[in-house]
């Protein structure tokens, strides 16, 4: 087979237009494991090279198909008929779905903000964590309670109520801890220290 | 024992009565293999044996040139009996079938007693096929030899169910390619123009030695070619060869029939089916050296449960389908 002769994805993974996902990552294992490697059942069919370049096919077929959104450019495509083989690559692929979905900001990145020497010496000598501590430090570097919910995961109300130290509004005290430790690596902090302190003053909240 | 041949001969005799007004759907199953010694005796009398349990009545033929042994494999004694008598024209097909001790299970003694070299003529084929259909039996199950001689091809191409036995060794998944290979060029002969044919012939010579610049496939080059008819690739996929894996001592083994499966696909365009791995038994070659069928000796191995499925899926393919 040759590499730059194009082949419908399905057909090079063996599967029928409507196969379910699993079915699409079961002969995408299969048609690996069998191009690839030692495989005795290619033998005298196709050389290592061949091999080699079927596995690229297959690699690229599973990444356009093993894709929700990929595979479903590619179907409207193929079904379509008046598509172009240019249409069908992956690259043009790639390039549609990110019109259909403009890639986001990476999350993770911090927004910047002012660096204050005294108020970065207090964080790094406070050993009395609450809320209203953690509150601040999230102000000073410039996040909102919502962005510290994107970046954790954690529901900005739990944040919310965390920096409150309001417990009726929060679950199970295993939780909470987990919690802490979310939100203090988001705002870059000794999570062990952060939350041991947090806990305890927690707790004695919990205790009167 | 002369005995026990003389009751065997007459019962052959009587056993025309059996089953009767079935001859319409006697079904041939025909089994081969590339490599000699992977098991299409074992698998040929299992499955008869299977099918005969299943309520179907049966008649295996041994027709491998290089020595009949289904009935060793069967633990019966041989036979003075045999399809030579059909070929030298002494016999019908049906005067042959000779019963076994189980129910519902009756064999066509291979050559015996040639002195002679033994090989089928194109015509003797063409004799024997409509006989075999009008045997008295629910399934007619053909053990032939190893290798794609053209008596082979022929029988395995008239066949309603076409078995390859391959075992996960180089050796034998090699020669499994080829026979495809052959059965291929034998079909396609008959569906393509003779220069059409030569020049493929040509084209896969170099293939084989590696002379030409692209790599080659089956499956692009019949699409460009003119001369060849294409379309028979569909018929060929409707009745697919059915793939056994014999001998699979792991799960790499197991995936084996997959891989093959799919190479197919991609180098011959050909769609097979992959009908099952058997797993590698002790009991099996135990079983032969004391001369009792292992499916007979011990009917509810894990073994046995799999040539049972197997037979299931063949004779009633919708009864397993609701299984996920």
């Amino acid at each position: 087979m040759q590499a730059t002769s194009r082949y419908n994805y399905y057909e090079i993974l063996e599967l029928t237009a409507n196969a379910p996902q699993h079915e699409v990552t079961a002969a995408y294992e299969r048609a690996r494991s069998t191009y690839s490697g030692e495989n005795p059942a290619i033998y005298t069919i196709f050389s290592e090279q061949e091999a080699r370049e079927l596995l690229v096919l297959i690699e690229e077929a599973y990444q356009v198909l093993g894709n929700k959104i990929l595979r479903n450019i590619y179907d409207q495509r193929l079904l379509s008929g008046n598509a172009s083989l240019n249409d069908l690559t992956y690259s043009s692929i790639v390039e549609a779905s990110k019109q259909v979905f403009p890639e986001q900001r990476a999350e993770k990145t911090i927004t910047s903000y002012k660096k204050n020497d005294a108020f970065e010496k207090e964080i790094s000598t406070q050993d009395n964590w609450d809320g209203s501590f953690l509150k601040k430090v999230r102000e000073y570097k410039q996040l909102t309670s919502q962005k510290i919910s994107e970046i954790t995961k954690i529901n900005s109300y739990y944040v919310t109520a965390i920096e409150n130290m309001d417990p009726e509004n929060l679950p199970a005290v295993v939780f909470v801890r987990g919690y802490v430790v979310q939100i203090a690596k988001a705002l870059g902090l000794d999570d062990k220290k952060v939350a041991d302190s947090y806990m305890k003053n927690f707790k004695s909240g919990l205790g009167k | 024992m002369e005995k026990d041949l003389q009751k065997a001969y007459l019962e052959s005799l009587d056993f025309k009565t059996s089953s009767a007004g079935k001859n319409a759907d006697t079904k041939l199953w025909v089994v081969a293999s590339g490599k000699g010694g992977v098991g299409k005796t074992f698998v040929s009398s299992s499955l008869g044996i299977t099918l005969s349990k299943l309520g179907h009545s049966v008649v295996i033929i041994d027709l491998d040139l290089s020595g009949a042994n289904i009935h060793t494999s069967l633990g019966l004694a041989p036979s003075h009996l045999n399809v030579r008598h059909f070929f030298e024209g002494v016999k019908g097909l049906q005067e042959l079938v000779i019963p076994t001790p189980h129910p519902r299970l009756s064999y066509v003694q291979g050559f015996w007693d040639s002195w002679t070299p033994t090989d089928f003529s194109y015509s003797q084929i063409q004799n024997l096929i409509p006989e075999m259909k009008k045997l008295r039996a629910d399934y007619v199950i053909v053990d032939l030899g190893a290798g794609a001689l053209e008596a082979h091809l022929d029988l395995f191409k008239a066949a309603d169910e076409k078995f390859l036995i391959t075992t996960p060794e180089p050796t034998s998944i090699e020669k499994t390619y080829r026979f495809i290979e052959a059965y291929m060029c034998h079909s396609l002969r008959e569906n393509s123009t003779p220069d059409a044919y030569g020049n493929m012939i040509s084209t896969l010579r170099n293939h084989r030695q590696r002379t030409l610049e692209k790599p080659f496939s089956f499956r692009s080059y019949l699409k460009e070619q003119t001369g060849i008819n294409y379309d028979f690739f569909e018929a060929l996929s409707s009745a697919p060869v059915r793939l056994i894996v014999n001998s699979a001592r792991s799960q790499s083994n197991y995936d084996l029939g997959h891989s093959m499966k799919s190479v197919c696909n991609k180098y011959y365009d050909l769609g097979i089916d992959y009908l099952s791995s058997i797993d590698f038994d002790n009991a099996v070659w135990q079983s032969v050296r004391v001369r009792e069928h292992v499916l007979l000796s011990q009917p509810f191995t894990p073994l046995a449960g799999q040539f049972l499925t197997t037979c299931k899926q063949l004779i009633d393919p919708e009864e397993l389908r609701a299984v996920v």
